[in-house]
């Protein structure tokens, strides 16, 4: 099953026929060259939104610049921005690795007359070209839209326990403009459910091991233990550890974030009930072309949002679902 | 004139009263116990420590911490600290998984031999770094400060790369049954960290090379003069703190079914915190593997403890902290009753 | 080996290092059951000659006989088996292990619990911790205390007690009384007496007139890398062994 913000999309793909797709027309002397800073190298959601970028280079016939950090570190991802700004490519897509440290740093970006597109995570509030607020000048923020993926998998999970029962989030950290989002939008949609109870939120400071001993932890106390979202990777995959050793697969149910390719074996074997995989490749991609859209000359939308595939043992093996799992390389 | 001195100058208490002075871990964590048990009966009617569950929860928790802080053990007994740890564990984990794939898809190698090579692996690719580690603290004189934050960085980067970016997924259910299963109720996991405890406490308290361990610590000279060969001795400890985070990294991939980068990245400043709580001083010359246990099992029942009776989890950062201060001014204070003995 | 033979004939050493003759043609002996002090000024040649003695580096020409034979020390290891043992300022003692446990450092002695595991045999240190430490005069009621929780003079003890267990027959002692109070002191000096009761041939280097006077049978003073000149304290004042020092 396939959600789409279909009007924001149609938006977007107005603004990209108004472009027209066309290879060869920029000027061979002056090639634009775009720079794309993931928040972290090592993780298959930004390898697929390279290769999301690297598609729509290939189209527009333009250049790709790739470089990041292999942590999600403010600190690690700063000097590769002002290394790649040296550079001076015509726009930078950006994960920034936080929403406010990295506003000066850009901003420099941009005085530098370089355009500035977010992917994935946004700096200030992630609402462009306002007119008002330091962090206004990225020209459009492009990502999964986190509140409603929280959204659909409070949804897919509800649906799952039958609609009563207790859950809770397994987190990262909080301060984290993603998580933080799919968080609250879960959070907000279990409202509707009146015999769905949500615990307090447990962060497991992305290590598998707290996960698991906190999801052990919980239904320790909580022996009519429902359900959990695992908000990010290592959430999910430590407190499916946790269920399984307490023995409690199929009674507690997992729903998951993102889609490596070994999600695939933990759908059919039921530890996880459904997982919430985003489509990086067209956050790459499309964050490419409003870049190049952008400095050619043509209008943008100030914020595209993607949209998500819900994953379950029943539709994994169709092709058209099994195309969003990320690659690893 | 003879000189009958028949007590040292500061006298010494009873030694009963010095064990328990020594095994004040062991108290801490009886103490914590207590705690949660009247929390939980009191709010929930039910046992915290008369469970089952929640002992397996809490020992599997604590196994690879507890792996990774029996090494570092003997590494601050020397009076040196290995940093480097937590990606050592990391880089096992990665190549343990990558070993137990290639066995099976490349040479249709049995799950149950792949998952014994596997680990094999994963314990083996950490002697480098710790030989590496050794060689520098020991033959070019680098404080083991520096040292193991230099190799920290090395087995970061290496660990990151052979994982390719991702986390490294693994299908084999014997590794898989080595990291998860029981025997009679008791986690397999907590299993070999006890046999590994006891192989070790032996190693400290029994054989030369412990009993070296603690004489360096306490003054290189007097190794040195008593004719020990203390860059072996050395090369040695780095070697063991090493091979127990890269065992600790193989049974992560196990449990998790994939080797990551970062298995043990959340693991390091805990590792030092447990051997400080259990005893040892910073400075070298005490220390031992039962006060580190007690250690380890104070940090992992802080923090289960405090997800199971509800408390807002960030009162763990506050509580683990809370205990390494206490440990270490009750520590300075008892130092005054033994004169500093705090030996296996 | 009759008691006139000496233990240690250093007989026309020279050591130098570069430009500076640290060392030119002393001579001196020690007997059994005698204590010889080095006395001179900072730089005159008193522990270079002790460094020789003790292995620490080979003398460049002259001998030096112990028990007879020249030695021929690679290392102070070699010196210590021999049976010259060196107590350096900084005593060596590991602070954190008992009394026992510092003497056999190096070389525990092992037994087999039930039978075949090997572990360290804590009780046969103890008690030759114990004997060590009587035969000073020094009775331990605690054999588990570590060395760090004794007085100065007490540890001063321990290392001697290292020497006599492991039967040197030459002790050499840096400074032994610097940095004690003057209780201490006094018993340090007692342990040298004790020492020279068992046989032993002690030489050490003092900067303390007094403690020199008071406990050595014979002066060695050094004076720019020479021997200036033997005295026994019965025969000259303090003063006359203060202008050798310094040459008047």
């Amino acid at each position: 099953m396939e959600r789409r913000t279909a009007l924001k999309l149609m938006g977007a793909s107005a603004a990209m026929a108004g472009v027209g797709l066309m290879p060869g027309r920029a000027n061979a002397a002056d090639k634009v060259t775009i720079a794309l800073i993931p928040g972290l190298t090592a993780d298959g959601f930004y390898v697929t939104m390279h290769k999301g970028a690297e598609a729509a280079a290939k189209a527009v016939g333009a250049e790709l610049i790739y470089q990041g950090a292999a942590e999600w570190n403010v600190s690690l991802q700063v000097p590769i921005l002002d290394a790649i700004i040296a550079k001076k490519p015509s726009a930078i897509l950006i994960a920034p690795t936080d929403k406010t440290q990295l506003i000066a740093p850009l901003k420099k970006a941009f005085d530098a007359g370089i355009t500035v597109v977010c992917v994935d995570t946004f700096i200030g509030n992630g609402v462009f070209q306002t007119g008002s607020g330091d962090a206004d000048f990225p020209i459009s923020y492009v990502a999964s839209d986190n509140l409603l993926g929280g959204r659909i998998a409070a949804r897919a999970l509800a649906k799952a326990i039958g609609e009563k029962g207790k859950v809770y989030v397994s987190n990262v950290k909080p301060g984290v403009s993603t998580t933080d989002q799919r968080e609250e939008g879960f959070k907000d949609e279990m409202k509707k459910y009146p015999n769905i109870t949500v615990l307090e939120t447990q962060f497991n400071d992305d290590d598998a091991n707290k996960a698991a001993a906190q999801l052990q932890a919980v239904y320790g106390r909580v022996p009519d233990l429902a359900g959990v979202f695992g908000a990010n990777l290592f959430s999910a995959g430590g407190t499916a550890n946790g269920v399984k050793q307490a023995g409690l697969t199929g009674k507690v149910k997992l729903a998951g974030f993102d889609a490596p390719e070994s999600i695939v074996a933990q759908l059919k074997d039921g530890t996880f009930e459904l997982t919430v995989a985003q489509h990086p490749a067209e956050i790459g991609y499309f964050g490419y072309i409003s870049a190049y859209a952008h400095v050619t000359g043509n209008p943008v939308p100030t914020s595209i949002g993607t949209g998500f595939s819900v994953m379950t043992k029943d539709n994994i093996d169709d092709p058209n679902v099994s195309k969003y799992l990320y690659k690893s390389s | 004139m003879t000189i009958t001195a028949t007590t040292p100058s500061r006298s010494l208490p009873h030694p009963v009263i010095l064990w328990i002075a020594q095994l004040r871990a062991w108290v801490f964590l009886i103490m914590l116990v207590v705690f949660f048990e009247t929390w939980a009966r009191l709010a929930y009617g039910s046992s915290f420590i008369f469970n089952i569950y929640n002992l397996q929860s809490i020992g599997v928790f604590a196994a690879a911490p507890l792996m990774l802080a029996l090494g570092e053990t003997f590494v601050i007994i020397s009076a040196g600290i290995d940093l480097s740890l937590g990606f050592i564990m990391g880089l096992s984990s990665v190549i343990a998984a990558h070993a137990s794939n290639y066995l099976a898809l490349r040479y249709g190698v049995p799950p149950f031999v792949a998952m014994l090579l596997a680990i094999s692996a994963g314990a083996l690719v950490a002697v480098i770094p710790g030989l590496v580690n050794g060689w520098l603290i020991a033959f070019l004189d680098v404080p083991p400060f520096i040292g193991t934050l230099g190799m920290y960085g090395v087995a970061r980067g290496a660990a990151y790369l052979f994982a390719g970016g991702m986390t490294v997924a693994v299908n084999n259910e014997w590794f898989s049954a080595i990291g998860n299963d029981r025997v009679y109720g008791v986690p397999i996991l907590v299993i070999i960290a006890a046999i590994i405890c006891l192989i070790l406490h032996y190693l400290l308290s029994q054989t030369h090379f412990g009993q070296h361990t603690y004489a360096f610590g306490a003054s290189r000279v007097a190794a040195r003069r008593a004719g020990i060969n203390v860059k072996r001795l050395l090369v040695k400890i780095y070697l063991l703190s090493g091979v127990m985070a890269g065992l600790a990294g193989a049974l992560y991939t196990g449990r998790f079914s994939a080797g990551a980068a970062q298995a043990g990245e959340a693991l390091q400043l805990d590792s030092v915190a447990a051997v400080v709580i259990g005893g040892a001083s910073l400075f070298g010359g005490s220390g031992t593997i039962w006060g580190t246990i007690a250690g380890a099992l104070v940090i992992a029942v802080i923090q289960y403890g405090l997800v199971f009776i509800n408390v807002e989890p960030f009162w763990q950062f506050i509580a683990v902290g809370a205990v390494i201060i206490i440990s270490v001014l009750v520590d300075q204070k008892q130092r005054g009753l033994t004169g500093g003995r705090e030996v296996e | 080996m009759s008691e006139s033979q000496p233990i240690l004939s250093v007989r026309n050493v020279s050591k130098a290092f570069g430009a500076v003759q640290a060392l030119n043609k002393v001579s001196f002996d020690v007997h059994p059951g005698q204590v010889v002090a080095l006395a001179g000024d900072n730089g005159a040649g008193k522990s270079t000659i002790i460094k020789a003695i003790s292995g620490v580096f080979r003398h460049d020409s002259g001998d030096i006989l112990f028990a007879g034979q020249p030695i021929n020390f690679r290392t102070p290891h070699e010196a210590r088996d021999a049976g010259i043992e060196t107590i350096y300022q900084d005593l060596a003692l590991a602070d954190n292990l008992s009394i026992g446990e510092n003497i056999f450092l190096g070389r525990e002695p092992k037994r087999r619990l039930f039978g075949f595991l090997p572990v360290l045999d804590r009780k046969a240190m103890a008690e030759a911790g114990k004997g060590a430490m009587a035969s000073l005069d020094f009775h331990v009621t605690r054999l588990d205390a570590p060395a760090g929780a004794f007085s100065g003079g007490q540890r001063q003890a321990i290392a001697i007690g290292r020497a006599i267990y492991w039967n040197a027959r030459l002790v050499i002692m840096d400074e032994p009384t610097a940095a004690l109070g003057v209780p201490e002191q006094r018993r340090v000096k007692a342990l040298i007496k004790n020492l020279r009761g068992q046989g032993k041939g002690i030489i050490f280097i003092s900067h303390n007139l007094r403690d020199i006077f008071e406990v050595s049978d014979e002066i060695v003073v050094f004076r720019r890398g020479e021997n200036a000149g033997v005295r026994r304290p019965s025969e000259v004042s303090q003063e006359d062994i203060v202008m050798l020092m310094v040459g008047g």
